[in-house]
Parts: structure tokens; C-alpha cells; sequence
């Protein structure tokens, strides 16, 4: 699984910023095409959930999912054989 | 199945301001439903007149968008109707404490089995921003320019005067704890009434300075106080700060619910 932010329904209130205990989501610095500033996503490989999704059968943290007052924020199923990034945090 | 299943896709996006909470509290209703596993079908939203009170029109259920402040109303005569059905009622501040203050009281007092979601942003939002019943002393609107000088209601005390049988108040920033309460508000027979705080960039922030979303979210998660620690200060005799207020499980109670066994 992997974070996505559906652009059609962005905002850019930027509350996603406030709550994901990773600090996944940035201010972001260029207005799209409608002028919203869409958040940036900051090392996506990081989220908890995306992880262990399938692991546990559930949502495991999810508040950025809950928390977004638009229903931007949403989990997408990864194409086989995508490329991954491994992030370590000591 | 998520609670994404739960929205209309084609309606989506709403129409709220960028950073308004009531996109939150519906997340967390509609979270809240999905884990009672209610059917679509078996399932009806009411709502009011107001910003919040166009949230089930965004859900895919049965939904009923009736008169300013008589949504309790049309919510009691649709359990009258079919007590199968489960009714949940989307409401807000102006909606409830002013011109529906009366259904509310009366619908607390017949303890009928719906849930009422009230989403307090303590301002008219939709129609520009003039003070509700719930504008806290002091704070700004285009009605009181001066500051309001009138003492705001405190709807949980009011639904726990009444005689509801679940109340709890929550803010848009304590979305876990708020989805967790609007399940027992769900599961509990009898009038649930959940009160939740939010944030109201464009009514309420702007003259309240909140001039940016985070700020008013901050400012809800910095003046809440638990209720555990609200009756210990009180207790020890302790200062609490007037500014602040209690979230929390405020009451639960088995007061006899009309219609239903228990």
C-alpha cells in the first residue's frame, strides 16, 4: 500500500501537517493548476499503516485519514514489482 | 469495506471552506457506523438548516434535510414511523441551541433511541458569521461587534439536565476519542447526544484571531481539559481556568427508552 493525496479534492488546509505523529506531510510550495498549494509528501515510506495494513487486517493509525476535513488522503494498492525505498530511523 | 464506502463519490468535494472541521466529524460518524456494521439500507441521516446540516448529503443512506432547528423532530416522527430503522441526527450549534432549543430539551426528556451529532463551530457560519447561543463571552461576530457580552449555553449540561442517556464532548482535533465516542453513543439505547468542537476558519477564526486553520485546532486542543482531571481539581479545590472546557464522557446512564427492552 501507499499514501496518496487526491489532488481533485485537496484543499490545502493543511491540517494533515498538524497530526501524523511521522511528520509525514510538508507544507508544500507550488500552487497547482486551481491555486491550492498541496501538502508534499515527505519520505511516504515511513507511514505505519502502509506497512502492516495487510499484516493486521485493519487500519492501523489512520488519523491523517480521519482527520482530513475533505476526504483527500487514501491508501492505494502498489504496482507489482514497483520499485521500493527502505527508510531506517535509529 | 472502509468508510469511504459510506460517501456519495459523485458529490464529493464538498462544498465546506478549506479547513472547516465538519468534513472531520462526518469521517469519524461514518467510521464510528461502519463498526456497528448497520446496513445502508437500515440506516437514516437528519439534519437541519446550517453548514453542518449538509452533511447527509454526502452520504450514501437515506437522508432527510428538513427545517431550520426541527431536525429532532423529523428524526422522533421516522423512529415513530419504523423503530427498525437507525437514525442518526446531524446537527449544529444554531440548528440545536436556538430555534431548535425546544426539540432538543423534549427530545431529551422522551429519551428517544437516536443519536444527535451536534458540531458546535459557536457561530452562524453559513449566513455570515453572526453570534450563536454558543459564542463564548467575549469573542467576535458580525453581530456583536464589541465582543459578546451574553453567557453562552453549555449544551452537554443542557442534554444531561434534560435527561439524555449518553453524553460526550469532543473536538475536531481528537478524532480517535471521538469516533470511539460516537460508538457507545451508537450502541447505547436512549438519547445519545455527542457535542463536538470545531474549527471555522472563515466565520469564526478570521475576526477571533485564528487567521490560520492550525491555530484554532491548537487553540481546541490546548483548552480542553479531560474530566478525569476537571473532578480531581475540583476536588482538591484548585483553580481551573475559565477559558477552558471538559471533553470527555460526561454521563451514561439507563433511564427507560420508549420502545425498546432492556
Amino acid at each position: 500500500m501507499k499514501l496518496a493525496i487526491d489532488e481533485t479534492r485537496c484543499k490545502g488546509c493543511n491540517l494533515c501537517t498538524k497530526v501524523c505523529p511521522y511528520k509525514i506531510f510538508k507544507e508544500g510550495k507550488k500552487a497547482n493548476r486551481r491555486g491550492i498549494i498541496i501538502p508534499e509528501l515527505d519520505r511516504p515510506e515511513r507511514c505505519t499503516n502502509c506497512r502492516l495494513m495487510h499484516l493486521y487486517g485493519r487500519t492501523l493509525c489512520g488519523v491523517c485519514q480521519l482527520t482530513c476535513p475533505d476526504q483527500a488522503i487514501h491508501w492505494v494498492e502498489e504496482q507489482p514489482y514497483e520499485p521500493h525505498k527502505v527508510a531506517i530511523e535509529y | 469495506m472502509s468508510f469511504e464506502d459510506w460517501y456519495r463519490q459523485d458529490r464529493l468535494p464538498h462544498i465546506f471552506c478549506a479547513g472547516c472541521g465538519n468534513g472531520t466529524i462526518i469521517n469519524c460518524t461514518l467510521a464510528a457506523i461502519e463498526q456497528m456494521a448497520w446496513k445502508k439500507e437500515e440506516t437514516v441521516f437528519v439534519s437541519g438548516i446550517g453548514c453542518s446540516s449538509r452533511a447527509p448529503g454526502y452520504i450514501a443512506a437515506d437522508s432527510l434535510h428538513t427545517t431550520h432547528g426541527r431536525a429532532i423532530a423529523f428524526a422522533t416522527g421516522v423512529k415513530l414511523a419504523n423503530p427498525e430503522l437507525n437514525v442518526v441526527v446531524f446537527t449544529g450549534d444554531g440548528d440545536l441551541a436556538a430555534i431548535g432549543g425546544n426539540h432538543f430539551i423534549h427530545g431529551c426528556r422522551r429519551n428517544i433511541d437516536i443519536t444527535v451529532i451536534c458540531m458546535n463551530n459557536q457561530i452562524y457560519g453559513m449566513t455570515g458569521g453572526q453570534g450563536s447561543p454558543t459564542t463564548p463571552l467575549g469573542c467576535f461576530s458580525s453581530t456583536t461587534p464589541f465582543g459578546c457580552a451574553e453567557a453562552p449555553f453549555d449544551l452537554c449540561e443542557l442534554a444531561i439536565a434534560a435527561g439524555a442517556n449518553y453524553v460526550s464532548r469532543w473536538t475536531s482535533y481528537h478524532v480517535k476519542e471521538l469516533e470511539k465516542a460516537v460508538y457507545a453513543g451508537l450502541q447505547t439505547p436512549g438519547f445519545s447526544f455527542i457535542e463536538a468542537l470545531v474549527q471555522c476558519p472563515t466565520a469564526f477564526g478570521r475576526r477571533n484571531k485564528f487567521k490560520q486553520v492550525g491555530d484554532q485546532v491548537d487553540y481546541l486542543r490546548t483548552h480542553s481539559m479531560l474530566k478525569a482531571k476537571h473532578d480531581r481539581l475540583l476536588e482538591q479545590g484548585e483553580h481551573i481556568p475559565p477559558d477552558m472546557f471538559v471533553v470527555g464522557e460526561l454521563v451514561r446512564r439507563n433511564r427507560p427508552v420508549p420502545g425498546v427492552k432492556i
